[in-house]
């Protein structure tokens, strides 16, 4: 049997899903996080009746005619696929609005059963709807339920309702006869009189205490954290403050056990391989492996408290206010305002964030996102800016801030760039969020939401990083001939061959060391990979001090063996951060973005702009603490005009375009 | 013989890395160990393809 489980986006679908299921799909408290059906088994303690159910989760729609594809899904699957039963899921605290789609779910011939979900907010406002009066009205049987509650809940009662009704005939309430949908007018007469029908059963049935235009505290709360000017400073001390208590507080204090594990680890194997072993095994197991792999998850901890917190900060409802804020820059430069929930879904890993683009409508609007969302430093991109930030600066905490706020400065300003370029900076584009209630953040689906990622992480370090880890050091103990490189001779490496054309590059960057270009190079395998190989490359088998809970053992000795300035570093950490992300996420921008010319113009938008940032920081940096240019400026300014001269001749190019369009429009 | 022990818990650690990418992809994981990150073939049922014939 096949329960299809519809409603509303932020509804609470995939709550419920997770509730019946026993899975740990993603949620947010706000609406679009659901874009793909997902598929579950009910558990069997809320299935008594020993038929095999499996519950589909839907992306959230307002309604059978779609306005984006992730609501194309659901209307697709309801109508092509057949269930046996849906599961309406009615938003309690908002029914006039659910129940547009609920009159038209009935009018499929499938039996609907209606989870009026969120009663418990519903108990809270003072609003009471009378269960038996709706079902009445609907003629569809109505179950109260409240998915965050762990018994009580409603869930069995109606699994059990779900299985009664299958096969059975309803009648739907209203009927909006046969309309010709290539008709706006015809649809739109069509949906006003079904509206009217709606707003008939909620007066019915609901008794409102509290108005809708009654200012409530949560308004006031809105008027602070959404304010156009307030909004922004709010963010950043809040992101401030996350980072505070994720890289320089709890995280490190955490992190401090954890490193003390895998130096115990590191300790017993080195005992137990004695001195018989070779060198070369012993070096690719405690250096490579145990070594390379250790340094990657010696950050687990502070990454854990970084996602818990971000967590608690998206189930409390406040990303929505971010998106809302960050919605005026982005009008201006021709994005949509939908482009923020990719980059907040972004900061955990790129590869959903630029799956989530498929929300936005316009072509232009996705794609450009889908290009620009690599730019908000993800998980991946956190053990890198734990370790620069720690070992070459005092206070961890502005560093990663920064970094997010440089983001969405690249962001904005790539954006205002792309539009120009393809010569529609005239478009406009309008966003409308429904902003969901502030409510407390449950400490459980911020714990379930940081083991999650925390295992994500741990399995990513096992795969994907040991294996680069293992090859780095065996490239690195290796010439081109397989005769062990002598020490003192480790430029003849295979690995020193192969990154040192790429460190010229970089020398005008700051680091034109092959050691560095190695590191960024496997970044581009997995972003985690840039600290892993800076351990097996300088032989660092922990960055985090186990004696004085500091981020990085000797942090000043890591840094001289590094041979980097403060200001080279923070280019270093730039570059890694801001170049085109990891293979896997290129590979989702091609998927999203649908054409190659998009896919290659984004990726060297990408490098250009790491390149650039990078260069203008280390040589501004430069001048600023020395009083003199860095390395490498010249070549590296012919580079960077190269660049910025053809984004000029494209920017020129698309504005003819715009006004010959506007010529046209005329 | 203390080296072709060391030698064999190098190559099954690699082994049991390789395996367990090799066996992610086949599910169509595009980035392995990420919960969220999806699976794009037809065994999962994802809808990812639908969406684009909408667009």
């Amino acid at each position: 049997m096949k329960i299809a489980l519809t409603g509303n986006p932020n509804s609470g679908k995939t709550t419920m899903f997770n509730a019946i299921t026993g899975k740990i799909e993603h949620v947010g408290n706000w609406a679009g996080v659901t874009i793909e059906k997902k598929e579950g088994d009910i558990k069997k303690n809320l299935n008594k009746t020993g038929i095999e159910i499996t519950a589909v989760d839907l992306p959230g729609a307002y309604s059978m005619s779609p306005f984006t594809s992730e609501e194309s899904i659901t209307r697709d699957f309801v109508k092509n696929e057949n269930p046996d039963v849906i599961i309406n899921i009615v938003d309690a605290t908002n029914l006039s609005r659910s129940l547009f789609f609920t009159t038209q779910l009935m009018e499929l011939g499938i039996p609907v059963v209606v989870a009026l979900n969120k009663s418990d907010l519903n108990e809270k406002k003072k609003t009471a709807i009378n269960v038996k009066a709706l079902s009445k009205a609907l003629g569809c049987p109505v179950i109260k339920t409240i998915s965050t509650k762990v018994s009580d809940n409603g869930l069995e009662a109606l699994i059990s309702k779900a299985v009664e009704v299958k096969g059975k005939s309803q009648t739907a309430p209203y009927d909006s006869k046969r309309i010709d949908f290539a008709n706006a007018k015809a649809v739109e007469a069509s949906d006003k009189k079904r509206y009217e029908f709606v707003n008939s059963i909620v007066s019915n049935v609901e008794d409102r205490k509290v108005s809708s235009n009654h200012q409530t505290k949560q308004d006031a709360a809105d008027r602070i954290l959404a304010h156009k000017w307030f909004g922004i400073p709010i963010f950043a001390a809040v992101m401030w403050a996350v980072f505070s208590i994720s890289q320089t507080h709890l995280g490190p204090l955490l992190a401090d056990t954890f490193a003390g594990w895998i130096d115990g680890l590191y300790a017993w194997t080195e005992g137990m391989l004695g001195e018989g072993v070779s060198p070369i095994l012993s070096s690719l197991l405690l250096d490579g492996i145990i070594g390379g792999v250790g340094a990657v998850v010696g950050f687990l901890p502070l990454i854990m408290v970084l996602f818990f917190l971000l967590a608690l900060l998206e189930d409390c409802g406040y990303m929505a206010r971010v998106a809302v804020v960050m919605d005026r820059f982005f009008k201006r430069v021709g994005l949509s305002g939908k482009s923020i929930i990719p980059m907040v879904i972004g900061t955990g890993c790129a590869i959903p964030g630029i799956m989530a683009t498929r929300t936005i409508k316009n072509e232009r609007q996705r794609r450009t996102t889908a290009m620009l969302t690599p730019f908000m430093p993800c998980g991946a991109k956190l053990p890198v800016i734990a370790l620069f930030a720690g070992t070459f600066f005092d206070d961890a905490a502005w560093v990663g801030t920064t970094m997010y706020f440089m983001g969405i400065a690249i962001i904005i300003l790539g954006a205002l760039i792309v539009v120009r370029i393809t010569g529609e900076k005239n478009a406009r584009s309008f966003f409308i969020m429904e902003l969901p209630e502030y409510r407390f953040p449950s400490i459980k689906r911020a714990t379930i939401s940081m083991l999650s990622r925390g295992k994500a992480f741990i399995i990513k370090a096992g795969t994907i990083i040991l294996l680069c880890n293992a090859a780095v050091q065996v490239m690195q103990t290796f010439n081109w001939q397989f005769q062990v490189v002598a020490e003192g001779a480790e430029s003849t490496s295979i690995l020193a061959s192969i990154a040192s054309p790429f460190a010229i590059l970089l020398i005008p960057l700051g680091f034109g060391v092959w050691q560095l270009a190695a590191a960024a190079i496997t970044g581009f395998i997995a972003k985690e990979n840039v600290v892993g190989t800076l351990a097996v490359v300088y032989s660092i088998t922990n960055f985090i001090d186990t004696e004085e809970l500091a981020l990085v053992s000797g942090g000043a000795d890591v840094a001289s063996v590094m041979g980097l300035t403060s200001v080279a570093a923070l280019a270093y950490l730039m570059f890694n951060l801001f170049t085109p992300p990891c293979f896997a996420a290129i590979g989702a921008m091609n998927a999203e973005m649908e054409d190659r010319k998009w896919l290659w113009g984004g990726i060297s938008f990408q490098f250009g702009m790491g390149y650039v940032v990078a260069f203008l920081t280390y040589q501004i940096g430069t001048l600023i603490t020395t009083g003199s240019l860095g390395t490498g400026f010249i070549t590296g300014f012919i580079a960077v005009a190269v660049m910025v001269g053809y984004v000029v001749h494209l920017v020129i190019k698309g504005n003819n375009k715009a006004q010959q369009k506007l010529k046209m429009s005329a | 013989m203390t080296n072709i022990i060391v030698g064999v818990v190098i190559v099954s650690i690699i082994g049991l890395s390789i395996a367990k990418v090799i066996c992610e992809k086949q599910k169509g994981v595009k980035c392995i160990g990420c919960p969220h990150a999806g699976s794009n073939n037809k065994k999962s049922n994802c809808s990812c393809n639908t969406a684009k014939l909408d667009r």
